[in-house]
C-alpha cells in the first residue's frame, strides 16, 4: 500500500466517522417528535375530553415502550380548550406556529373539530381526529385535505335497529329526534336507510333540546300504531321518552335510542324499564377487536377507572396517524396524509379505512339490546353476542 | 305522515295537560309571592327547585325514604335555605333599582348550578319509585303525574288557605300591598321577607320532589322552571296569587294542545306568543295584577 492510498483511506475513515457521528448528534438534537392537542379538559365535555386525552396517554406511552416513532421519543402537548370552539381555535394556532410541535391529533367534540380543521389546513398539518362524528366536517367546499375520521358517522348509529326490524319482517317506523346537530343526523340516517330497506316512515317529529314531557308526541306515534320507534335521543330525553312510552302504554314492536355522549347509567337510571331497549355504541370492552383485551386491562390498571369509547378512540386515533407515519418514514404531512388514505387497518376501537375525503367507511357501530341488565351485542351479526328479544313485550305483560 | 287526530286523543293531552298546569301553578305561585311582598324577580327559583328535587333524591337514595314522605322534609331544608338567601343576601337589595335584585339572583342561581355540578356531579339521578298508569276508560292517567296533581293542587290551596285566613298570611298580603302601612301597623317587615323568601322556596322544593318522581334529574334542570314560571305570572298577572293558578293550568294546556295539533318544537313558540299576546291585550295579566 503506498502513502497516498493510506492517506486516502484514512480521510475516507475520518470522514465516514464523522459522518456518523454527526447523524447521530443530529438525531439527539432532532429530540422527541413533539404531538400537540387542545382537549376539553373542563367545561361541558370535561368527562369526555378527559378520557381521550387518557387514551393518548396511553397510546405515546405503548409507541415510547416500543423505541418510540422513527426512533425518536414522543411527547404530548396538550392545552385546555374549556369545551369552547374560539378557545380551540386559538391553541392550535398556538400549537403550529409558536410552539411549533411537528404533527397535531384532534381534538374532542365536532363543533371543536369543524373549528379547527380550519387552522390545520391552514398550515398544512395531518390530523386523525378521533371523536368528530359529523359527516359535513369531511364533506366540504373546498374539499379538506389532511383531516381524518376514526368514529361511525352519525348517521349510522339506528343502522342496526332498522336493520333488524327490515330482517324481521316488520313494515313501519316513528322517528323521533332532538332538534340538535348529533340528533338530526343519527334520525335522518334512520330514515334513509327504512326507505331503502321498503319500511314505510309512518311518523317523524323533532323536539326542542331540555324537552322531557312527550305526552302529545307519544300519543300521536301510538296512533300511527308504528312496528319501531327510533329515538335519536342523547340521555335525559331518553329516560323521560320511555318512562312516558310505559305511561301512556305505546308498545312498538322494537324501540331503539341513540346513546348518545353520557357513560352507561341508562339502566341505572331506568332499572327494569330499560329492558328490551335497542341502543348503539360505537366501541364496547367485550368487542372482539385485536388488541382490545390488553387495552382494557392496561388503561384500567393507568387511570383506575375504565375507558368509554372516547377513551379508546383517542387511543386508536393516536395509533392510526403513528402506523401513518411509520409507514411513510417521515413527518412530512403530504407523504403522511398519502399512508392514512391507503391504510386498512383494525385496532382495538375496530376498523379502519377512509376514503378520498378521509371520511371514515370501515368503522361499525354496533347495536346492544338490554337484557337482564346487561349490553348484549346483537348486531353487526359477525360481533353478535347472543339473540335478540323479539318482539319487545307490552308494557302490561313484562 | 298523516296522523288522523281523534277526540280520544285530544282528551289524553288535555288530561296531561291540567295535571302539569297545576304543578306549573304551584311553583310559579312562590315566584309571584316573592314579586308580590318584595318586588323582585327571582331567576334562582327554578335552581332552587333543583336542590328539592336533590334533597328528596338523597332522602330517597340514602335513608331509602317514600318519595313522597320526602316533599314534606324536602320543603323545610329549602325553607331553611330560602330563609338564609334571604337574611345574608336578597334583604341587601330589596330597595335598590330592579337591576340589582335581577343581578343578584342571577348569580346565585350560576352559584347553585354549579354548586350543584360539583356537589352531585351532571349525572343523571332519577327516583325509580313509581311508573306505570292508571287506565280510565280510554285515558292513561301517569301515576306519579296523578300524585303530583294531587299534591301541588293540596299545597296551593293550603298556601292560599294561608294567606288569606292566618294572621302571618294576611301580615304577607298587607306587606305586599303596602310596605309602609304595614311597617305603621308593626309589622316586622324584614321578618316577612324572610318568611315569604323561605316560603317560596318551600314551594320551588315542592315542585322539585314531585319532578324528581316523574323525570330525571340533573343540575340544570332548574333553569327551564325559572322561565316557565316567569311565563306563568305574566299570564295570571304578576303578583296575584290565583292567576298563577290560572297562567299554570293555561300554560300546560296551551303546550300540550300545540305539540298535538302542531309539533312538540313548536309548543314552546305558541306558549310564548300567548304571551305576547296577554301583553297586547291585558298588559296586567289574565287576573290583574297585584290585586292580593
Amino acid at each position: 500500500m503506498t502513502r497516498n492510498a493510506v492517506g486516502a483511506l484514512l480521510a475516507a475513515v475520518t470522514v465516514a466517522t464523522a459522518a456518523v457521528l454527526t447523524t447521530a448528534l443530529m438525531v439527539d438534537a432532532q429530540g422527541p417528535i413533539r404531538l400537540g392537542a387542545s382537549l376539553s379538559l373542563t367545561g361541558t365535555y370535561a368527562k369526555l375530553g378527559k378520557n381521550q386525552h387518557e387514551g393518548y396517554q396511553l397510546c405515546i406511552k405503548e409507541l415510547n415502550a416500543k423505541g418510540g416513532l422513527l426512533g425518536r421519543k414522543v411527547e404530548l402537548v396538550v392545552y385546555d380548550d374549556q369545551s369552547l370552539p374560539p378557545t380551540g381555535v386559538r391553541l392550535y394556532e398556538k400549537l403550529i406556529t409558536e410552539d411549533k410541535v411537528d404533527a397535531v391529533m384532534g381534538p374532542y367534540s365536532s363543533p371543536i373539530t369543524e373549528a379547527v380543521a380550519n387552522v390545520t389546513e391552514k398550515y398544512k398539518k395531518v390530523m386523525v381526529s378521533p371523536l368528530a362524528a359529523t359527516t359535513s366536517i369531511f364533506k366540504k367546499e373546498p374539499r379538506r385535505r389532511y383531516i381524518f375520521m376514526v368514529i361511525s358517522p352519525a348517521e349510522g348509529y339506528l343502522e342496526g335497529l332498522i336493520d333488524i326490524a327490515s330482517k324481521r319482517g316488520l313494515k313501519t317506523v316513528a322517528v323521533v329526534n332532538e332538534d340538535t346537530l348529533f340528533s338530526k343526523a343519527a334520525a335522518a340516517g334512520a330514515v334513509d336507510l327504512a326507505k331503502k330497506k321498503g319500511m314505510q316512515v309512518v311518523f317523524q317529529e323533532a323536539y326542542p333540546k331540555g324537552n322531557t314531557d312527550f305526552s302529545a308526541l307519544l300519543t300521536k306515534i301510538k296512533s300511527t300504531n308504528a312496528d319501531v320507534i327510533a329515538a335519536a335521543t342523547y340521555f335525559d330525553d331518553a329516560v323521560a321518552l320511555t318512562r312516558q312510552m310505559k305511561e301512556l302504554n305505546v308498545n312498538p314492536r322494537m324501540y331503539g335510542v341513540t346513546g348518545g355522549r353520557r357513560p352507561p347509567e341508562f339502566y341505572d337510571t331506568l332499572k327494569g324499564n330499560a329492558e328490551y331497549i335497542y341502543g348503539a355504541t360505537q366501541w364496547e370492552p367485550v368487542l372482539n377487536y385485536p388488541g382490545n383485551k390488553e387495552f382494557f386491562e392496561s388503561y384500567k390498571a393507568e387511570f383506575k377507572h375504565e375507558p368509554s369509547y372516547h377513551s379508546t378512540a383517542g387511543y386508536a386515533g393516536c395509533a392510526i396517524y403513528a402506523e401513518g407515519v411509520k409507514r411513510a418514514g417521515s413527518l412530512e404531512a403530504d407523504k403522511v396524509r398519502e399512508q392514512l388514505l391507503k391504510l386498512e387497518t383494525k385496532t382495538a376501537f375496530g376498523d379502519y379505512k377512509v376514503d378520498q375525503d378521509g371520511f371514515q367507511l370501515a368503522h361499525k357501530m354496533v347495536t346492544f339490546q338490554w337484557q337482564k341488565e346487561k349490553k348484549v351485542v346483537v348486531w353487526p351479526d359477525d360481533l353478535v353476542q347472543g339473540k335478540v328479544l323479539f318482539p319487545t313485550p307490552p308494557w302490561n305483560q313484562r | 305522515m298523516n296522523v288522523v287526530i281523534t277526540p280520544a286523543m285530544v282528551g289524553q293531552v288535555v288530561i296531561s295537560g291540567l295535571l302539569s298546569g297545576v304543578l306549573y301553578g304551584m311553583v310559579a305561585l312562590g315566584l309571584a309571592l316573592i314579586f308580590g311582598v318584595m318586588r323582585i324577580i327571582n331567576v334562582a327559583h327554578g335552581p332552587l327547585l333543583m336542590l328539592g328535587a336533590y334533597t328528596t333524591f338523597f332522602f330517597y337514595s340514602t335513608w331509602g325514604l317514600n318519595p313522597y314522605l320526602t316533599v314534606p322534609l324536602s320543603m323545610l331544608v329549602l325553607f331553611g335555605v330560602g330563609w338564609l338567601l334571604e337574611r345574608t343576601l336578597v334583604f341587601r337589595v330589596v330597595d335598590a333599582p330592579e337591576l340589582s335584585s335581577l343581578l343578584l339572583t342571577f348569580g346565585i342561581s350560576i352559584a347553585l348550578v354549579n354548586g350543584a355540578q360539583l356537589a352531585f356531579t351532571s349525572d343523571l339521578r332519577a327516583v325509580e319509585y313509581l311508573t306505570g298508569s292508571w287506565m280510565v276508560g280510554p285515558f292513561a292517567l301517569s301515576k306519579s303525574r296523578v300524585i303530583a296533581f294531587v299534591f301541588a293542587g293540596g299545597l296551593t290551596a293550603a298556601a292560599f288557605l294561608f294567606l288569606s285566613y292566618t294572621r302571618l298570611g294576611k301580615a304577607i298580603r298587607a306587606t305586599s300591598q303596602s310596605r309602609e302601612v304595614a311597617m305603621v301597623c308593626g309589622i316586622d317587615v324584614g321578618a316577612i321577607h324572610r318568611l315569604t323568601f323561605g316560603l317560596a322556596s318551600a314551594l320551588a322544593a315542592a315542585g322539585g320532589a314531585l319532578i324528581a318522581v316523574i323525570v330525571a334529574i340533573q343540575p340544570e334542570m332548574g333553569q327551564i322552571w325559572t322561565f316557565k314560571s316567569f311565563l306563568v305570572i305574566v299570564l295570571g298577572g304578576a303578583g296575584n296569587y290565583p292567576g298563577a293558578l290560572l297562567g299554570g293550568m293555561l300554560l300546560g294546556l296551551v303546550e300540550q294542545l300545540a305539540s298535538l295539533f302542531l309539533t312538540t318544537q313548536l309548543s314552546e313558540v305558541v306558549a310564548y306568543v300567548l304571551l305576547v299576546l296577554v301583553l297586547l291585550v291585558r298588559p296586567t295579566g289574565l287576573l290583574g295584577g297585584r290585586q292580593t
